[in-house]
């Protein structure tokens, strides 16, 4: 007889139920969308952030300490201490190795120009094809890091390209203006361990320093300098999670933290446990954050994780604000009949299962509809926003699941109250 | 014996008295009608007597209990055993059949059966309307069906507020020879109406004005179904 009642509610006051079904749907529909979004906005937001470029670097230990003392940059202090070359592929070896999204390693030294012009020559990897210790290949360098670069004219140097040439450079386009520089020409320099002729490949306009400076691979600044195998530095971009306290003080003083604390902050890709992490596999290397990147990452972050939250919370409140009205009008609508049941002898217990459950048999429905839908909105936000598909996480469906029980049982509250105060003699006889 | 019983009952609305120190009995298997104009306090005693509502003073008696102290959910109980209500607007269920409506009242007591319920609507002759709404029965059908459903769990005593004030005299006929075949099987009825020839058929009639009871007849023309 219930699931009668039900059917017949269901049948006849199909235009109430769609309405509340609809209400419903639109709630869970930002809600999916929002959580979606929201559980995947991490990376997509890290992602995002890492077209400005690397948010760690490491140098040599000496530089670093030199670096500090004087509060100049490692690699103007006039050091001469360097990182491996062979110890690069460590770096996609340590715990966050699937965080480290792309790194390049850098050399520089000082070259003449043929008009007596003293500029920077700096060596790096542009797209370097890398064979880990581990098995895994991969490809990286500035060309992924520095994506900000426009190349005004000629290419990026392909270091992947059979036609490869080993004196291709890359020239800043300050400096190519001023040295009148174009694609094809042929420069000469002079370093204190050689000199070689370059090819101009491209010149690129990056809007910093690196507009009065050349790039060439590695292996000719390492000629040039004569410090084949080494490097001065390497940018590092990695997904980080955004600091908290923890952090903080794993920052300052690993060793200080207890060893629950030390093994969460280890565990957690914090910038600073990925440097952490860096420094263990580099030999005599600092690794630290730059800090501007990470702190605007983690802002981000956390502001747009927010507003998401925000947009839910409000989106589920309305929700459970167009239950309660399309939940008490029915009730009220339906207070002859509710008052008739009573009148026959149902308890007030029995009448409240028979309305909540038809509000959460629509609710199921709505739930339903707008989970489908909010996971468009999610693919929508996603390729609008981040220009990507969002990734589902599974843990949406219950959420969203246990959210719209909650709003609707929480929005169906009224409706119940005023069902139990329905006192039969006044509905039924006008008393 | 007295199945019901009021002793000094009054109800007061405000400043307004529907029910004045009111008295009265009503054996088992008693046809009584009340009676009185608008505003006499007849809805009001029988929201009371149908445990409805409860009395601002005095005591209900029924079947011996004092009903006028009883919590809200032992009023229901006690509607639910022993209380079979008909209403003047039928009041029934529109998106339940006729016998879906009667079956509702067995629900909410016991057990639905549907075979039951269908010879509950024989008696008031509306098998053959079983399977219809409501919104497809005519006036007199559907007071029929409120009938079947307020006897569907034999209850002790059947309250029916103007049970044919919405019915023409045809159907006011019909519902009026099922009360004689009711009472003729020994079931308690109080009948409240403003219609003289509804009152006139009763066993007793009890005349209320501005909340008293003004006079209490049997009636010399009642006949025995």
């Amino acid at each position: 007889m219930f699931f009668r009642m039900i059917r017949g509610a269901f049948t006849r006051q199909w235009k109430k139920m769609l309405m509340i079904a609809l209400t419903i749907a639109l709630g869970a529909s930002l809600a999916t969308a929002m959580l979606g979004v929201m559980m995947d906005v991490g990376d997509k937001v890290n992602q995002e952030l890492k077209t400005y470029g690397a948010n760690i670097t490491v140098v040599p230990k000496a530089s670093s300490v030199i670096g500090n003392l004087y509060e100049v940059e490692g690699g103007e202090s006039g050091e001469t201490a360097y990182l491996r070359e062979d110890e690069l592929g460590k770096i996609k070896t340590i715990f966050w190795a699937f965080n480290i999204v792309d790194f390049s390693p850098f050399i520089d030294t000082e070259v003449t120009l043929p008009d007596g012009a003293g500029v920077k020559l700096v060596g790096t990897w542009f797209n370097h094809h890398l064979a880990l210790p581990t098995g895994e290949e991969l490809d990286t360098g500035v060309k992924n890091l520095r994506t900000w670069w426009s190349i005004e004219d000629g290419r990026w140097i392909d270091e992947g390209l059979d036609v490869y040439e080993p004196n291709c450079v890359m020239v800043g386009s300050v400096l190519a203006e001023r040295e009148g520089l174009r694609v094809g020409d042929w420069l000469h320099v002079s370093a204190p361990y050689g000199e070689n002729d370059l090819i101009v490949c491209g010149i690129f306009d990056s809007g910093d320093d690196a507009d009065e400076q050349l790039y060439a691979p590695m292996d000719v600044v390492q000629a040039l300098s004569d410090t084949d195998g080494y490097l001065t530095s390497i940018e590092v971009s990695a997904l980080t999670t955004p600091d908290n306290e923890l952090a903080e003080r794993a920052a300052k003083d690993p060793s200080s933290l207890s060893i629950a604390d030390y093994e969460l902050w280890y565990c957690t890709a914090y910038v600073s446990s990925i440097c952490y992490q860096l420094q263990e596999v580099i030999t005599d290397s600092v690794a630290s954050p730059v800090r501007q990147v990470a702190d605007s990452e983690g802002a981000i972050l956390e502001k747009t994780e927010l507003l998401m939250v925000l947009i839910t919370i409000l989106s589920l409140i309305g929700s459970a604000l167009g239950i309660t009205n399309l939940v008490t009008a029915s009730v009220m609508e339906r207070s002859n009949e509710l008052g008739l049941l009573k009148a026959i002898g149902a308890k007030d217990g029995a009448i409240s299962a028979l309305v909540l459950t038809e509000v959460i048999l629509t609710g199921i429905v709505g739930a339903a509809i707008g989970y489908f839908a909010g996971l468009g909105f999610a693919q929508i936000i996603g390729h609008t926003v981040f220009g990507s598909s969002i990734a589902m996480k599974p843990l949406v469906l219950p959420v969203v699941a246990v959210l719209v029980l909650v709003v609707t049982l929480a929005g169906s509250v009224p409706a119940i109250r005023m069902l139990l105060k329905l006192r039969p003699a006044e509905v039924l006889h006008g008393r | 014996m007295s199945l019901l019983e009021l002793n000094n009952i009054s109800k007061i609305y405000g400043d307004l008295k529907a029910l004045d120190n009111v008295s009265l009995s009503v054996d088992t298997g008693e046809w009584v009608a009340i009676m009185g104009p608008s505003g006499s306090g007849k809805s009001t005693m029988m929201n009371i007597i149908g445990c409805m509502d409860k009395p601002t003073s005095g005591a209900v008696l029924l079947d011996g209990k004092d009903i006028s102290k009883e919590s809200a959910k032992s009023l229901t109980a006690i509607r639910r055993d022993k209380i079979g209500l008909i209403f003047q607007q039928f009041h029934l269920v529109n998106y339940l059949t006729a016998v879906e409506n009667v079956m509702v009242a067995q629900y909410y007591h016991s057990m639905p059966d549907e075979k039951e319920a269908l010879e509950a609507l024989e008696r008031v002759g509306l098998a053959d309307r079983a399977k219809h709404l409501p919104s497809q029965l005519s006036g007199g059908e559907q007071q029929r069906v409120c009938i079947a459903r307020a006897l569907i769990n034999y209850p002790e005593i059947v309250l029916a507020d103007e049970p044919t004030g919405n019915l023409d005299e045809a159907n006011e006929n019909i519902v009026l020879d099922i009360f004689k075949q009711l009472h003729k099987d020994g079931t308690t009825l109080v009948v409240v109406t403003h219609d003289p020839e509804v009152g006139e058929v009763a066993q007793r009639t009890i005349t209320l004005e501005h909340g008293r009871i003004v006079k209490d007849a049997l009636n010399a023309n009642f006949k025995e179904a």
